[in-house]
């Protein structure tokens, strides 16, 4: 359940953690079966699923055609018959083609059905700018998902959430959206060897400070930690929050860290207007105003889709300098 | 199309699709009766003239077999078996209704009779029922998976998808299209250009049947056929079963547009599945008129009582059920 | 015409008054000569008079502190506006957390400077006021009372440390102060000059590096020059001055040949001071005030004698002017009359030292093997030893010393 249980660590790729997180998942769970878009035969486009086929076969690992509300809705009733699917949408911009399945049949069945059912069903999917893969291969999508009730989402930052976050998404009963990160597939991290789940719904605070509050989506983790190293240089002692879910959306550790430091930045990818940054805003000033030093200050991707040009792209994307003005804007003092 | 009465099959079953389908009439004309004296909150899709469908399909399936239906669902609910006293709470809003109040009219479900929940998406259903038979090839129970939709539905992508995903993978899946000629309002004339949607079968690989749909033992037979080849094996089976319903697309008059003539009514009233069966089951000798009058009899009061257990039940409480059921466990 | 009504800066070492309270109505007519204002500094409450007529309409509420030379109000002609007032007040921004520290640490927000965004007060500005506004005492459990029952306790002198709280969690009520207040026990709140001398002297002690030289004066000639004095002046109208207008004197004609000892340390230096202003502690009945000889240095003795006569009733009478109580650079003060020889005073903030006077007493002097009876005092100079080390304050006392042996040297002007 937890690292320190492991006998063994090593480092891993995000890609891979997530890959072994999957195989012993279903390794430890028959009900456990995996469908997408070329997850068997190719293993997954990002080689999320490489070696599952061999290992599971093709019962268990299915090539289905480009279909992704059959594919979804495939899930959803046979998450209501009993197995726990775990079904791949590739990218997450794919999300819009099944969002029915999702957002209406997922996510609503057990409480329009009185109770009666559960609906134990993952999708993994591939978020995030950075790879010059335009408008409709780079979304950060999380705020829709989070909108809707009866749905989980979750946004491994590290390799140790991408391994320990797929495993508590497909042991979960409820629908849970994982969304990895295309750029982080590489990144490296301390990964135990055995099974873990990392709670849902559990925040990670990354790196203690008492002057500023940084709470990040994502990849963004990894730009506020810089963003704070190099705010310590300066003196300024910044908090780092990896929220790691963003529905169930850990809030007492935010507002356990805001009453502290009284000031707070959030940062994600996804466009700023009606992002998660909002209702952390919003929360925030509900249950902490008097805490308040500054008004809560949100950094994410302007009003437009993602461009193209790697110019372009990252003048979009957030990164620490963003972050680290961000953060002196809040303290700023005359 | 294939048209049959009576010739083929045994008496008990015949007797058996008869109820259903007066139990589907009865709950359907109360229902609407309600509805259109203010007593139900929202609105309802009646069923009254498609029984035969419902039926039909529904004898040929065992309680662990799954269906899928849609906004216009009591129908299938009520044949499959489903609890007319749950079923009329849940029309009332009530807490003792199938969804205790959560889902109404569109979301009446119970899994314990392999009823997968009717549903407010046109389509949307089709998937799902993939989705079941996918689990009973998985676990190789023998199951089999029935989706319901209408002629309207098979103009949305899920159909597609879900019928060419369900011959792939070689599902044991039945695709029930009941043909009422209307998608909503519009008739099918003017949503495509085919005149059968099981035509729509070649595309994907599979076989499609066209049945009379006011013909309860054709579509028995068919449903029968196309069952048995998913329980075997075989994969999906598109039935077309061409029918009609009496009523408007929401209520019994509903929004009184005029988009189809009374003739049209008329005759397809002329050829109501129940007074067929009844004719038939006298014609043969295996049942009287008064036998048939004590099935109506027997059901109408079931129904009466069902009604007014689900009038005097309980309302949710606010308090407690407004926030129960979002989750499986806690979302915290 | 519209004339500006200034904080008046009430001597060299004020830095900021507070205003205790607007005398004059807003809107009422002024002549020059009514009184305004009062205004509280750390050493007495003022009275500030209109220097100009007008209708009076001030610019800041009672109760703030604020800088000498801040605009607090204007004189304005008839049907005149407030110049440059096109609008309404800017807006005062405090953050809600600046609010909540205030409100818990019971610091008013209109007394705080905003250092954010937007001249914003943020938390952090509340807290330095409040460490700056009360240096004493241990920090304030902001949870264990609300600011309700904290003014409360402190308006009746009740320390919460001493209170047990019986409300939720240890909280403290009002009700816990109030027993502890009916307590038996006299409580003597430091307030009003009490809390003033406190803070100062406290403030005082915490800032200085402050150590005491006790040094024993021969007086004979001193006494022998007075009992002169007395005899031939008996009849006139010069006042004989007393052993402590010699000490006086001979203190600050010493300042002129020791002129570290009349300095002020701030901002990393030590600054000499070109004048000597001397105060003189004179106890009142409620504490202790120190109204300033101005120019001492260069005020003859029996000059010297009749201010001091002056200041000290007017003292006693309470009806010194703030002029007279501001600016000293040197104090001397004397518990002779009390009996005591060698003490330790404490500098005033500002200054650099003070000497203290002691009893006048019998001594001892030795010619050959023969005892000789002789008069002498010892004087206590405390000094802050950031600016002055031990031996030039020794030199210093040494000069009184041989001064006070010439005590005709003190009479000449």
């Amino acid at each position: 359940m937890t690292a320190t249980l492991s006998t063994e660590t090593r480092e891993l790729t995000y890609v891979k953690a997530f890959n072994e997180g999957l195989a012993q998942v279903m390794r430890s769970d028959e009900d456990v079966f995996l469908a997408g878009e070329d997850v068997a035969g190719y293993g997954g486009v990002f080689h999320m699923f490489d070696g599952l086929l061999g290992e599971f076969g093709s019962r268990r690992v299915v090539d289905t055609p480009i279909s992704e509300a059959a594919l979804v809705g495939m899930g959803v009733g046979a998450a209501a018959r009993g197995l726990r699917p775990v079904v791949d949408l590739m990218f997450m911009d794919f999300l819009a083609v099944c969002l029915d399945q999702v957002v209406n049949q997922a996510a609503k069945m057990k409480y329009m059905f009185g109770g009666a059912v559960s609906v134990p069903l993952t999708i993994t999917t591939a978020s995030g700018a950075g790879l010059g893969a335009a408008a409709q291969h780079s979304q950060s999508l999380e705020a829709w998902l989070a909108h809707v009730p009866g749905l989980k989402v979750c946004m491994p930052a590290t390799a140790y959430d991408a391994k320990g976050l797929i495993v508590a998404a497909v042991r979960d009963d409820n629908p849970v959206v994982v969304m990895l990160n295309k750029v982080l597939l590489g990144a490296r991290d301390v990964v135990p060897a055995e099974i873990y789940e990392v709670p849902l719904g559990a925040a990670r605070v990354v790196r203690q400070g008492e002057d500023v509050t940084i709470v990040a989506l994502g990849r963004m983790v990894t730009e506020a930690v810089r963003a704070a190293e190099e705010l310590a240089g300066a003196g300024v002692r910044a908090e780092v929050i990896d929220l790691r879910t963003v529905q169930p959306l850990d809030m007492t550790t935010v507002l356990d860290s805001v009453r502290r430091t009284n000031r707070v930045l959030v940062v994600h990818e996804a466009v700023t207007f009606g992002g998660i940054g909002a209702e952390i805003a919003a929360q925030v000033q509900d249950e902490a105003f008097d805490y308040l030093d500054a008004p809560v200050l949100r950094i994410g991707a302007p009003f437009a889709p993602v461009p193209f040009s790697p110019v372009l792209e990252r003048a979009y994307v957030p990164d620490a300098a963003r972050i680290v003005a961000g953060c002196r804007r809040l303290l700023e003092r005359g | 199309m294939t048209t049959v009465i009576g010739e083929q099959v045994e008496v008990e079953v015949l007797r058996d699709l008869h109820e259903r389908m007066v139990r589907i009439r009865l709950f359907e004309t109360e229902a609407g009766r309600l509805m259109e004296a203010g007593r139900l909150p929202g609105f309802l899709h009646l069923y009254v003239g498609q029984e035969a469908v419902a039926a039909g399909v529904m004898s040929t399936l065992a309680d662990t077999d799954q269906i899928t239906s849609t906004h216009r669902g009591h129908g299938h609910a009520v044949a499959k078996g489903a609890n007319l006293r749950e079923m009329y709470a849940e029309l009332f809003g009530k807490v003792t209704g199938y969804c205790h109040g959560h889902g109404g009219s569109m979301h009446i479900n119970d899994l314990s009779i392999g009823m997968l929940g009717a549903n407010g998406i046109v389509g949307a259903g089709i998937p799902i029922a993939v989705g079941a038979a996918f689990a009973s090839a998985y676990r190789d129970d023998g199951g089999v998976a029935v989706a319901f939709f209408g002629d309207g539905a098979s103009n949305i992508g899920t159909f597609h998808e879900a019928a060419n995903l369900a011959a792939v993978l070689r599902l044991p899946v039945v695709l029930v299209c009941e043909n009422n000629g209307y998608a909503e309002f519009t008739a099918q004339a003017n949503h495509m250009l085919l005149a059968d949607v099981a035509d729509r079968a070649a595309a994907y690989g599979m076989p499609g049947e066209v049945v009379d749909g006011m013909d309860v033992v054709a579509v028995h037979l068919a449903a029968k056929r196309a069952v048995t080849r998913a329980r075997e094996g075989g994969g999906p089976t598109l039935v077309e079963a061409k029918t009609y319903r009496y009523y408007d697309h929401q209520g019994v008059k509903g929004l009184r547009i005029q988009y189809r003539t009374q003739e049209e009514i008329d005759a397809w009233k002329a050829r109501d599945p129940i007074d067929a069966a009844e004719a038939r089951m006298i014609e043969r000798g295996d049942s009287s008129r008064a036998e048939l009058d004590a099935v109506w009899q027997r059901v109408r009061e079931e129904i009466a009582e069902a009604i007014a257990f689900a009038e005097a039940s309980s309302d949710p409480d606010p308090n407690t059920d407004l926030l129960r059921d979002v989750y499986t466990g806690t979302n915290a | 015409m519209a004339t500006e009504i200034l904080l008046p800066k009430l001597g060299l070492t004020m830095q900021e008054g507070t205003i205790e309270e607007w005398v004059a109505t807003p809107g009422a007519t002024i002549r020059p000569g009514d009184v305004l204002l009062r205004v509280g500094t750390d050493k007495v409450d003022v009275d500030v008079e209109a220097e100009a007529e007008g209708v009076f309409q001030p610019v800041v509420d009672a109760g703030v502190t604020l800088e000498p030379g801040t605009l607090i109000g204007w004189l304005l002609g008839d049907g005149e506006q407030i110049p440059g007032a096109s609008g309404p007040e800017p807006r005062r921004f405090v953050s809600p957390n600046a609010r909540r520290v205030a409100s818990t640490l019971g610091v008013d927000v209109a007394a705080v400077r905003g250092t954010g965004p937007n001249g914003r007060v943020v938390s952090e500005d509340v807290e330095e006021f409040a460490a700056a506004e009360r240096p004493a005492g241990p920090p304030v459990d902001v949870n264990r009372a609300g600011p309700l029952v904290r003014r409360y306790a402190k308006e009746h002198g009740v320390d919460l440390a001493d209170v047990t709280g019986t409300g939720p969690g240890g909280r403290v009520r009002r009700a816990d102060v109030e027993q502890v207040a009916a307590a038996p026990g006299t409580v003597l709140p430091l307030t009003g000059m009490r809390g003033t001398i406190a803070e100062r002297m406290h403030a005082s002690l915490r800032e200085m590096a402050q150590l005491t030289h006790g040094y024993e004066v021969g007086m004979d000639a001193v006494v022998d020059l007075r009992e002169r004095l007395k005899a031939e002046w008996a009849g006139t109208d010069l006042p004989v001055p007393s052993l402590n207008d010699f000490v006086v004197r001979a203190a600050a004609l010493a300042l002129t040949e020791h002129p570290l000892l009349n300095a002020t340390i701030r901002d990393g230096a030590v600054h000499l001071l070109p004048d000597v202003h001397m105060g003189l502690a004179v106890a009142v009945p409620d504490g202790l005030l120190v109204p300033v000889i101005r120019d001492a240095a260069t005020r003859s003795l029996t000059g010297l004698t009749a201010v001091t006569r002056e200041l000290a009733g007017a003292a006693r009478n309470g009806t010194l002017k703030l002029h007279q109580l501001e600016g000293a650079t040197f104090v001397v003060t004397s518990l002779g009359s009390y009996g005591v020889d060698m003490f330790t005073p404490i500098v005033y903030p500002g200054n650099v030292a003070i000497l203290g006077v002691g009893r006048l007493r019998d001594g001892v002097r030795w010619e050959g093997e023969t005892p000789r009876r002789t008069r002498v005092l010892t004087l206590s100079l405390s000094f802050d030893h950031r600016g002055v080390d031990g031996a030039p304050a020794a030199e210093y006392l040494r000069s009184v010393d041989r001064l006070l042996q010439q005590p005709l040297r003190l009479l000449a002007n």
